[in-house]
């Protein structure tokens, strides 16, 4: 038993949320110090989600990179493969031709508009409105279905190529997403409608982690969580990038910087999104799809590529030293900007606003917890499917015939340390 | 002495009443979901629970008082079973009746909320004594007004009978003449159950499981199923309090299963409320209008 | 002159006290050698001038054959991005932290110590914030010399 439980007097009694707990999606670790039940401190440990990520792209030539970069983050990863191609074009002094770069920010607002719904029910879950987060997710469903009509997949959409897209839009296509659409606006207006006027739900949001524009500009939030304390900071706008010059979106602003404001800011980002998605299927740019030559080994130097994600200004440093392999790629990305203002916020609150304002910047740990840890031991470097499959086998054969934990039989080789290992081994 | 054993183990005590309890659980859940817009559970999915979890090891966590930890859940369920005897289930008479039984029932009641409170502080973990502390605060903020709530009908009646309050009532529905002391018991029913929106004790999202967050096996299940026993014995008295009295048994089930209904819509249709806020609204509310009711009533002297 | 390329020129003339080199690989980009002794200065001229925010501090490892290694604070306002380089030896590696300017910057300077093996002076938090408890003291992995051996300790 942990010492604190018996000199739990007063000020020193911590609530540890996580690496597992039913608030968390994913796995990360905060301590808030309470008294009674108002917070007095908070600390965060991420490192969870670490995968070796950006170690391991040193180790990968610059294709193959698009698809792991493409893994960091199950939501939001057509952001993170756009984000890379476009410094690797630019690196390489080409342009992706405009019907792909219209393509591309369609697929990301597409995917904007899937990654706010599902934030609007996980918000919705948190707050114990579990009514909302069922229809959302429901609703949510509609957007994946389109995602997948589209690219075959429901996440990691692998959409880019570097040098353009992979897939182009039919007519037949265009209308369904068209049907999708407004469907999803009547939605979005109904949730909008709910989250502003349902008595018991403001209740949970209105003056609630209230970050002023100051504020939010000195412990440099990022995304919908700025834009809800009236920070104006949208790549999409301050920077265009892929068609956004062509297409341009309108950021979306509230000035109250509360829990009610970011859910006004990211459902009203959705009509944005919505707007510009057929706008872009009724323009769509004739043209090529891909780029006939895309350079196998990139010019030496460095880019930097900033792009806008769903949860705010996602970084990426790359920098190449001629070879087929990048030397170096940073990314940073988002909820990184956005975790110190929660440690901020819920100083001086509740513990029941905890959950609330965690959610308020739509953190993503995975996106966060790029890093480390790649062993490779020649012996489970690649996993195919074909050995997986047969791993699974033994362990269930092992189990029926022992009766207890099944251990005998397993290969000997211990569970793969590391996604990326795996990842590769799905390539192959 | 067969046919009081019969009473305490079978009928309406014991075996049918975690039955009868068990069902309604179903039910709710059930609703609740189609209201969700989920599937739900089926229909022998409380059992299949109560089974799995009374077949499962009980884990102690280390440093608790065991007796207390083992004890707790047996006298949270013995207690509901107990005021099974002075309820009128199924619209039939009680088992048992003396003078004041009504206030013996609502304290039986409460046993469950009382003992989930103190196995949580007894567990020692953090997230359990948050859950105990915020079970107790809540306890303090519903059970008054519930109280005041249910002695309206006692009032008409003129007596603290359960038996005699039934009967002086008979075929009046309270619910038009007293409609905040009904409105008050139902929810306050849902705050005694821990049901949303007042399920900041076990906040999932917050702490965990609240005050039961280490509990495993038997002693989840008993808890569970006194629950499930104190849905039906609630929903039955604010049904015959203030929905007719006694009444044929199909009649009053189907009464019953009606706020079955509306308090699975209540739920669906509500973010949880902090804590504080759920104090704020009980006293604040709550309490001062069932104190208006019967000024009302004593206006109108008892009506 | 564009609204862009006034940006950053007014960027560029800021720190140009402070700018041992001064270099525009792209068209949205300055890239600005400073001293280390010259760092913190240089950040809270930019920061109290409100040019821009701290978008990122990226750590480079230049390779097994140079002796440095390289830290850039990347500064974002609207499309322009200035970045500051700081070159440090790979022995000697210490920058001074810039969280008393920016607060903000403790994340990242966290992630710059713990992957490069960059120390931080006067950072308020040297706690790991990605890498697990039982990594080993000293081994830093996106730095090049690096070889998965280190953790396991075989």
């Amino acid at each position: 038993m942990h010492t604190n439980e018996h000199t739990q007097k007063a000020e020193t009694f911590i609530v540890p949320i996580g690496p597992q707990h039913p608030a968390l999606r994913e796995p990360g670790h905060f301590e808030f110090t309470i008294e009674g039940e108002i917070v007095t401190a908070a600390s965060v440990r991420l490192g969870y989600a670490h995968r070796g990520i950006e170690k391991g792209t040193e180790s990968r030539n610059w294709v193959q990179n698009l698809y792991m970069l493409e893994r960091i983050c199950g939501i939001c990863s057509h952001i993170h493969a756009t984000a890379y191609c476009l410094g690797v074009e630019q690196l390489a002094g080409v342009e992706a031709p405009p019907r792909a770069q219209a393509i591309r920010e369609m697929v990301a607002e597409l995917e904007r508009t899937h990654s706010h719904l599902l934030w609007l029910g996980e918000a919705a879950h948190e707050a114990g409105f579990e009514t909302l987060f069922m229809y959302a997710w429901r609703d949510r469903e509609t957007v994946m279905d389109i995602l997948e009509a589209l690219t075959g997949n429901r996440v990691n959409y692998s959409a880019n190529l570097l040098g353009g897209v992979k897939y182009d839009v039919t007519g037949e296509q265009a209308s369904k997403i068209e049907q999708g659409l407004d469907y999803l606006e009547e939605r979005t207006r109904h949730y909008l409608d709910v989250v502003t006027s349902d008595p018991v739900f403001i209740q949970r949001t209105r003056g609630i982690g209230v970050m002023t524009a100051v504020q939010a500009d000195r412990l440099g939030v990022v995304g919908p969580t700025a834009r809800a304390s009236g920070v104006v900071r949208d790549v999409r706008v301050e920077a265009p990038y892929a068609a956004y010059t062509a297409f341009p979106i309108t950021p979306v602003l509230a000035q109250a910087g509360d829990l009610e404001a970011r859910f006004v800011v990211r459902l009203r980002e959705l009509f944005e999104s919505y707007g510009v998605i057929r706008r872009i299927l009724a323009n769509l740019p004739p043209g090529e799809l891909v780029l006939k030559r895309m350079p196998r080994r990139i010019k030496a130097g460095e880019a930097i590529s900033r792009v806008e994600a769903p949860r705010g200004e996602l970084f990426y440093f790359i920098r190449s030293n001629g070879s087929d392999t990048p030397d170096r790629v940073k990314v940073r990305t988002p909820t990184l900007c956005n975790m110190a203002s929660v440690l901020t916020l819920t100083v001086g609150r509740h513990l029941a606003d905890v959950p609330m304002i965690l959610v308020g910047i739509d953190p993503c740990f995975s996106c966060n917890d790029r890093g480390l840890v790649l062993k490779r031991g020649a012996d489970h470097e690649h996993w195919t499917w074909d050995r997986l499959r047969q791993i699974g086998l033994d362990y269930y054969a092992g189990e029926r015939g022992s009766g207890g934990v099944g251990g005998t039989s397993i290969s000997p080789a211990p569970l793969p340390p590391c996604p990326p290992a795996l990842l590769t081994g799905m390539h192959v | 002495m067969i046919s009081d054993l019969t009473t305490l183990l079978f009928f309406p005590g014991g075996l049918s009443m975690l039955l009868a309890g068990m069902a309604f659980t179903w039910l709710d859940r059930k609703l609740l979901a189609r209201l969700q817009n989920r599937l739900g559970p089926r229909w022998f999915q409380p059992l299949a629970d109560m089974v799995k979890l009374l077949a499962k090891e009980e884990v102690v966590p280390a440093g608790v008082n065991r007796l207390l930890f083992v004890g707790l859940p047996v006298v949270a369920l013995a207690g509901a079973l107990t005021a099974v005897l002075y309820i009128p289930l199924w619209g039939l008479p009680p088992a048992a009746s003396f003078p004041g039984d009504l206030v013996v029932t609502v304290y039986l009641l409460s046993l469950l909320t009382l003992c989930t409170g103190l196995a949580g502080a007894n567990s020692g973990g953090r997230f359990s004594l948050l859950g105990a502390t915020r079970t107790l605060t809540q306890l303090f903020a519903y059970e008054a007004p519930f109280l005041m709530a249910l002695m309206g009908p006692a009032l008409v009646a003129g007596s603290w009978q359960i038996a005699l309050i039934t009967a002086g009532i008979n075929g009046r529905w309270l619910l038009f003449t007293q409609p905040i002391g009904f409105l008050v018991a139902l929810i306050g029913l849902m705050g005694k159950l821990e049901m949303p929106p007042f399920d900041a004790p076990e906040a999932e999202t917050e702490i965990v499981a609240g005050a039961l967050t280490e509990y495993s096996g038997r002693g989840l299940a008993l808890f569970y199923l006194g629950r499930s026993v104190e849905m039906v014995l609630g929903l039955t008295l604010v049904a015959a309090f203030y929905l007719g009295g006694l009444s044929n048994p199909v009649a009053f089930l189907l009464k019953t299963l009606g706020l079955l209904l509306f308090i699975a819509i209540v739920q669906s249709l509500m973010a949880r409320l902090r804590i504080d806020q759920t104090v704020g609204l009980w006293w604040r509310y709550g309490a001062l209008l069932v104190l208006l009711q019967w000024l009302v009533l004593w206006g109108g002297r008892w009506l | 002159m564009t609204e862009l390329s006034q940006t950053i020129q007014t960027a560029v003339s800021l720190l140009t006290p402070y700018a041992q080199t001064v270099d525009y690989p792209a068209t949205n980009r300055a890239d600005l050698g400073v001293g280390v002794a010259d760092l913190v200065t240089a950040v809270s001229t930019l920061h109290e001038s409100n040019w821009g925010y701290l978008a990122a501090i990226t750590g480079l490892d230049c390779g097994l054959e140079s002796s440095e290694l390289e830290v850039l604070y990347h500064f974002c306002a609207g499309a322009a991005v200035v970045t500051m380089r700081v070159k440090v030896g790979k022995e000697t590696a210490v920058v001074p932290s810039i969280c008393p300017i920016i607060p903000s910057a403790s994340f990242f300077e966290r992630e710059l110590s713990e992957m490069l093996g960059v120390t931080v002076a006067g950072t308020p938090n040297t706690a790991r914030l990605f890498l697990p408890d039982n990594w080993p003291a000293g081994v830093y992995p996106l730095r090049k010399d690096f070889q998965p051996e280190m953790i396991n300790g075989r």
